[in-house]
């Protein structure tokens, strides 16, 4: 599973496929507080990407890749 | 066609037949066009347009040239909209669609060329598609054209600078990086991506996209528009929007984005704007104009004191500025640089040195102030410089103008010129190299074939004459001469025909091709499981062969199937692998086509052989116990044997390796079977690369002369009066241990003269090969081989069947071809 949904946290694996999107989207609508754990991640399909940005879904964890994770921070990071 | 790659690259097969169907097409599509101008309401014709833009569209897919698809794609729906009667034809239409057309042509001449389509062509496949959907009605633009015209006019030519991008965006630690490797001499472009909000469904990934944009230095991802509340967000549809900088060349980029160029804006970027872009409030616009005409600046360009004026205005400010930024050093290089490429578009050439000296000073002082003193002192040089050279720029293309006025009138003296002119008119034919293969009907190049054919025979006249001239006119030298000429058209006349016959010649792979699938197919259907091999589908053979093989090797490769390859768990018993082997190989031999068909199945009993053969009649019990295994194996080729206990739809009637072999033969080739029980059969045809030219053998016989097909004849033997016996009425001799029948040939043609011996008393023996035996056919004498154009017998005569045809000797007497199966 590229995603695993645990209790209240969802871990993101590898590569994340477009198919992923509805899941988590349906997820996180029932987890508003929910967590994402981003550090194994290697790539995130957009829709699954726009999801986490309409969610602002915190981020536990950034990703290990550097360069993905310069993508990322300023799009998911809090507006400060 | 002068202008062909450089190097050939081995052509796709696959390309090549689109490339010649898409011209068909292309070509069809047009003269309908032309048709329905006339006739706009023909629903036939309309469909049948439909039908071919659909399947150039459905073809062009098969390969990577989405410039190609999308204009199609665009012309497909609008000639959709025609067929539905939502849009009336009308003469814009055919404007359109033709250029459109037009377009496609060039594409695939391109394609043609060098394999691939040029990036910059997407610029253009977006404008044409552009201008197509921009005919249909109104409400008929889906969801995937309104992204299409919305937000972006297609990747231009890097001119369209049309406001500064938001640079400040960029992190200053990269923006600084950047503008060093500007330094550097690298460019680099800003790209606002907007996915189409369909994309997902097109299978694109705009992330991905975007991660892989070469040369890539910094990136952002942001909504396009505020993104809706999480109960209501369609994941479906992309609403994100990408900004990216990157070092790579404009080309680059549009072959990375030609997939997506509407998606796409692209924006050169000019050094300064990377310095700037923290005072944007102040002088963003003058700075973003100063750019834009910096890099026009080229002399033509450059036409009015006006923006020279403003140009220099905004460098001044710059350089007013006092604050003292990290990146001063670079903001004055870049200013200097600025300069002295106006100084030189007009021609203010001692210019460039001052402005290094006071760049030099500038930087030292860490101050912009030597240089603005400079300009400030030298502005008016600028401008002065500017006036003369427009004069000059005008005054040259007046005099243009005037010289080519008296060669319009006086169009044959300047015909060159007057070309010139025409060509302007001739958009669509510009760039139009001609199709590269022809198609050329078949007739053409039989007639070809016959006139090299007749030339080889009169060529072969020389030496009769050049004999002539020396027997019987005595005149030596000039029989030399005529040999020394016979050589030089002799050598002419064969590589021509070897040329003919390369025109002719087509590859096996043709009749191969259709083996995967057939054998796919059988192997499911009988419940095997079977490999095909295929070898050597290079090979190529006269063209009428191939064709002509293709039916015999179904038929072999069928029965290999049905019944030589077993089922997997017979051949599981018998300690073999499951998967069964079919080998279908092809080869050239010397000047035959060898073309093998080899299982390891459990091959041909010959004891089974003889026994279905002698009950059905084939052979007589004599036979049967005489014929050894190997012959026994080849009785498989009788008509009306089959070893198959069952008649299935696959085999089994008894006809088809009889088939196989009238067949072969009928091409002058032989087949031959090989088999051992247990391991498996191979069949060998064997057939001329080319019918046109028989090897024949001359043999005389009763002062006649007779063509024997080299592929029947076996040995040439003279065998003493005395060692041949005669059994009743027939005549055996002992030929190297085996007993051969002997027929006269005079016998056998009716002709009651007696064969003559030599003067040793011995008969010329020629050994035959005839309906699977060997003969001996007694004749006078032999003669020499030939190489001979074959003419089957015309009318009447085609009726006699003892001769397989007739050919022209060099001296000009008719040669007539025995047909040995029919006269023994």
């Amino acid at each position: 599973m590229p995603i695993e949904f645990k209790k209240n946290r969802a871990v993101f694996q590898d590569e994340v496929g477009v198919e992923e999107a509805e899941g988590l989207l349906e997820w996180l609508q029932k987890k508003p507080a929910a967590k994402a754990d981003l550090s194994n991640l290697s790539h995130l399909h957009t829709a699954n990407l726009q999801v986490l940005m309409a969610a602002k879904a915190e981020i536990s964890k950034w990703p290990e890749n550097a360069e993905l994770r310069a993508w990322l921070q300023p799009a998911l990071k809090p507006a400060v | 066609m002068n202008a062909l790659p450089k190097n050939p690259l081995p052509k796709n097969p696959l390309l090549e037949q689109f490339l010649s169907e898409a011209r068909d097409l292309l070509e069809g599509i047009g003269q309908k066009l032309m048709q329905l101008e006339d006739a706009p309401s023909d629903q036939n014709l309309i469909n049948e347009l439909f039908r071919m833009v659909h399947t150039l569209k459905g073809n062009s897919g098969l390969f990577t040239f989405p410039e190609m698809t999308r204009v199609l794609h665009a012309g497909e729906d609008l000639l959709g909209k025609v067929r539905n009667g939502e849009l009336a034809f009308s003469r814009e239409l055919t404007d359109h669609l033709l250029s459109a057309m037009d377009f496609v042509g060039m594409l695939s001449n391109e394609i043609e060329q060098t394999e691939c389509i040029d990036a910059s062509r997407a610029a253009d496949a977006v404008r044409l598609a552009e201008s197509l959907r921009a005919l249909m009605p109104e409400a008929a633009i889906t969801s995937a054209e309104s992204s299409t015209t919305a937000p972006s006019t297609p990747i231009p030519a890097q001119s369209a600078v049309a406001a500064m991008p938001p640079l400040t965006e960029i992190p200053e630690a990269l923006r600084m990086e950047a503008f060093r490797r500007c330094g550097d001499g690298e460019n680099f472009h800003w790209i606002a991506y907007q996915p189409a909000p369909d994309c997902f469904f097109q299978g694109d990934d705009p992330f991905l996209r975007a991660r892989q944009t070469p040369g890539l230095l910094w990136g952002r991802v942001l909504p396009a528009e505020p993104l809706p509340p999480l109960a209501e967000l369609d994941t479906y549809k992309c609403s994100l929007q990408f900004h990216l900088l990157t070092a790579a060349l404009h080309e680059e980029l549009a072959e990375y984005f030609r997939y997506v160029p509407d998606q796409v804006e692209m924006v050169a970027i000019d050094p300064l704007w990377l310095t700037l872009s923290e005072r944007k409030s102040e002088s963003q616009s003058n700075f973003s104009e100063a750019a834009t005409l910096a890099e026009k600046s080229s002399p033509a360009a450059i036409e009015n004191a006006a923006a020279l004026t403003r140009l220099l205005a905004a460098q001044q400010k710059i350089l007013a500025l006092d604050d003292h930024p990290a990146w001063l050093s670079g903001r004055l290089k870049a200013v200097a640089s600025v300069l002295k490429n106006l100084a030189n578009s007009v021609g203010y050439a001692e210019a460039a040195n001052q402005i290094e000296a006071s760049l030099g000073t500038a930087l030292a002082a860490a101050s912009g102030l030597p240089l603005l003193d400079w300009l400030n002192a030298h502005q008016s040089q600028f401008t002065v410089k500017l006036v003369p050279q427009a004069a000059a720029n005008e005054s040259r293309s007046n005099a243009e103008e005037e010289s080519s006025t008296p060669a319009a009138d006086d169009g044959i003296k300047y015909g060159r010129r007057a070309d010139d002119g025409i060509k302007f008119g001739r958009r669509a034919e510009d760039n139009q190299t001609g199709p590269r293969s022809l198609k050329v009907d078949q007739a053409k190049i039989d007639r070809l074939m016959n006139l090299i054919g007749e030339l080889i025979v009169e060529k072969n006249a020389l030496p009769y004459l050049a004999q002539r001239a020396e027997a019987r006119y005595g005149v030596r030298e000039l029989s030399r001469e005529i040999k020394g000429k016979y050589s030089v058209i002799n050598r002419i006349a064969d590589e021509m025909q070897d040329a003919i016959m390369q025109v002719r010649m087509m590859a096996v792979s043709i009749v191969f091709q259709r083996f995967p699938r057939l054998v796919r197919d059988t192997s499911r259907k009988l419940g095997k499981e079977v490999q095909l091999v295929l070898e050597g589908e290079q090979t190529e053979a006269d063209k009428n062969i191939i064709e002509a093989l293709a039916d015999p090797l179904i038929h072999i490769v069928r029965n290999s199937l049905d019944h030589g390859l077993e089922t997997p768990e017979v051949r599981r018993a018998q300690g073999k692998p499951e998967t069964g082997t079919l080998t279908i190989r092809a080869a050239q031999q010397a000047d035959r086509v060898v073309i093998e068909i080899v299982d390891d199945g459990k091959g041909i009993d010959p004891a089974v052989i003889k026994r279905k053969a002698y009950e059905k009649g084939l052979i007589d019990e004599a036979a049967l116990e005489r014929i050894s295994d190997r012959e026994a194996v080849n009785l498989i080729f009788a008509a009306g044997l089959s070893t198959a206990a069952v008649v299935s739809d696959l085999s089994g009637r008894g006809v088809g390796m009889d088939v196989v072999r009238t067949a072969v033969e009928k091409l002058n080739g032989s087949v031959i079977v090989e088999s051992e029980v247990g391991k498996g059969t191979s069949i060998r045809i064997s057939l001329p690369l080319s019918m046109a030219v028989t090897q024949v053998m001359v043999i005389e016989s009763d002062g006649q002369l007779f063509g024997v097909p080299m592929d029947n004849v076996i040995e040439t033997v003279r065998v003493p009066r005395r060692s041949i016996h005669r059994i009743k009425q027939s005549m055996t001799a002992v030929l190297r241990g085996r007993v051969v029948p002997l027929k006269a040939l005079n016998g056998l043609l009716g002709i009651t003269a007696q064969p003559r011996a030599n003067m040793d008393d011995e008969l010329s023996v020629l050994l035959v090969q005839a309906g699977g035996g060997e003969l001996g056919l007694l004749v006078d004498g032999f003669r020499e081989t030939l190489g001979v154009i074959q003419k089957p017998m015309a009318g009447f005569l085609s009726n006699l069947s003892v001769w397989s045809g007739s050919a022209l000797m060099g001296d000009g007497s008719v040669l007539m071809i025995l047909n040995i199966r029919e006269i023994v």
